[in-house]
């Protein structure tokens, strides 16, 4: 009787494993596409409206996805409360808090990284070139981790529970 | 009054010594003699960069008192300009003669200021790099020197910012004020035609801001009521304004068109505002002048500013000279240094050509 539970919690256990790791897969197509449209409304702000960098983040962490909401106040957080700091640093230092709470790999950090090199920090086709690259970026990684998402998922449901199943009949 | 005195920055002492004199000069204003507060420059602190902050802020007193400019040019020594004269900084924040011991401004140095300057937006400030210069709240003035980018054959903006002329400007309020009797046709309640002029850096711009705000205000100690005033600014220089909003008090009664060209902005504002005077600064080309004679016969006053050290150089620019022919001008001001920024060194009688005062005589 205490082997079948041990076997059961085996398999559920490693059925949740899976499902986490596939969930997780699910997430990051999630953020890309909030991240895009963040992008695209930045550029908007920008090429449009040539809104100060404060004022355009504070309506982007108005109006963008809970998801990526927070890097925008973070950055407007950093501009606001260290004098004399540029925004590239503002944007690296709300990157690194950032990034721990999102799906996103070390790939998609690059481009938004990139992307905080130059903004603000020249005219208004050069800032909507940079962001379009960023925006056109977002959208080829989104694609692949949708790709991606689509196997994984898959997969990684199968394989937590037959991964628990392999573990219990090894252990029979 | 025996003499005009020297216009000293600090013009507290200047308003003490016109009591003393027992003229009719300590009426002339109700407003306290203030200057602006000493420290305007601390409203340009926000703007340096942490390391650049560091050493401006351990200069030693007196020149930060009088701190006039700053300038940063990339790998060369930062340097300060203070009243007649500019110094280098070495990295403690002393004062140098030999350009090794200078603090060196690096690249970085000049990218955190212009984005600084910015805030973090350069792309909002496409206008001003076409121009050269971002006027930033308080009046001051950031010059920018890079690459220019040409479009069409224009200007569409700068890159490579490798040159920041910070320059900081002080409202020396109460200055115009031993000149404006001598400007003022008391029987016509109204001003004379005025041309004031000087070799560059003389304190032209400041006399002209200060005699818009008087004129605009009004003096009772003269009988004097305020007269509509409008300002043509083209550079910002003379009400700095941020934002449409003049950061100098030009006056009550004054109007102010920033950045818009002066001959333009002069036949707008005779149109729109219905100005008695009409004020800018720096004056020279053809069309200036054309406009000018079109305010002259829509009979309203004008006050102007011109660069040149003497009557005669005036009259040798065709431009200036054919302004001279028409023989309204009333009144000539010529400023120069020779006791500070700001002496009145001589006014001209326009239709006599005889001076009304001269410095250090009469």
């Amino acid at each position: 009787m205490l082997k079948v539970i041990g076997s059961l919690v085996i398999i559920f256990g490693c059925g949740l494993l899976g499902m986490l790791v596939a969930r997780s897969y699910s997430l990051r197509p999630a953020d890309l596409r909030s991240l895009q449209t963040a992008l695209q409304m930045l550029e908007t702000e920008i090429n449009y409206a040539a809104t100060p960098l404060a004022e355009a983040l504070s309506s982007l962490a108005a109006r963008s996805d809970k998801r990526v909401r927070p890097l925008f106040e973070y950055v407007l957080a950093e501009l606001q409360g260290a004098p004399g700091c540029t925004a590239h640093e503002a944007w690296e230092r709300a990157l690194k808090r950032f990034y721990p709470q999102t799906a996103l790999l070390k790939s998609d950090l690059v481009i938004l990284s990139n992307l905080g090199k130059v903004l603000g920090a020249s005219d208004r086709q050069d800032q909507t070139r940079h962001l379009r690259l960023a925006v056109a970026q977002t959208g080829a990684e989104m694609a692949r981790a949708q790709n991606e998402a689509a196997r994984q998922v898959k997969l990684w449901n199968y394989l937590g529970f037959l991964g628990g199943l392999v573990i219990v009949l090894l252990l029979y | 009054m025996s003499k005009i005195r020297p216009l000293t920055k600090n013009a507290s002492s200047g308003e003490g010594s016109s009591r003393r004199e027992g003229s009719d000069f300590h009426t002339v204003r109700q407003t306290p003699p203030a200057t602006r507060p000493a420290a305007s420059w601390r409203e340009i602190l926000p703007i340096l960069p942490p390391v650049l902050k560091e050493i401006i802020l351990r200069l030693p007193s007196g020149a930060l008192e009088n701190i006039e400019e700053i300038r940063l040019r990339q790998g060369k020594p930062l340097l300060v300009g203070l009243p007649g004269e500019d110094r280098l900084v070495a990295p403690g924040g002393a004062l140098v003669e030999n350009p090794d011991r200078a603090y060196l401004v690096t690249a970085d140095d000049l990218q955190r200021t212009v984005q600084l300057v910015s805030g973090c937006s350069l792309y909002a400030f496409e206008e001003e790099l076409k121009n050269g210069y971002i006027t930033l709240p308080g009046g001051h003035r950031v010059g920018l020197a890079g690459k220019a980018v040409l479009e069409k054959g224009r200007v569409k903006t700068l890159k490579y910012i490798a040159g920041l002329n910070i320059r900081i400007s002080r409202a020396v309020q109460g200055i115009a004020a031993p000149v404006l009797p001598l400007l003022l046709d008391r029987p016509a309640q109204s001003v004379y035609h005025t041309l004031i002029f000087s070799p560059p850096r003389c304190g032209k711009t400041t006399l002209l801001r200060d005699l818009v705000r008087q004129i605009s205000n009004g003096a009772p100690g003269l009988g004097f009521p305020g007269l509509t005033v409008g300002l043509v600014d083209e550079r910002s220089e003379v009400a700095g304004c941020y934002r449409g909003v003049p950061q100098h008090d030009v006056g009550i009664r004054t109007d102010v068109l920033d950045g818009c060209p002066k001959a333009e902005g002069m036949i707008m504002l005779l149109r729109a505002m219905a100005p008695q005077v009409i004020a800018t600064d720096e004056i020279g080309s053809r069309a200036d002048v054309a406009a000018l004679e079109e305010v002259f016969n829509a009979g309203v006053k004008i006050i102007v500013t011109v660069h040149g050290s003497s009557l005669a150089e005036l009259a040798s620019r065709p431009s200036l000279n054919y302004l001279f022919s028409l023989k309204v001008i009333e009144r000539y001001v010529l400023l120069g240094r020779s006791r500070g920024i700001g002496t009145v060194e001589e006014i001209t009688d326009g239709k006599t050509m005889k001076p009304l005062r001269k410095d250090g005589r009469d």
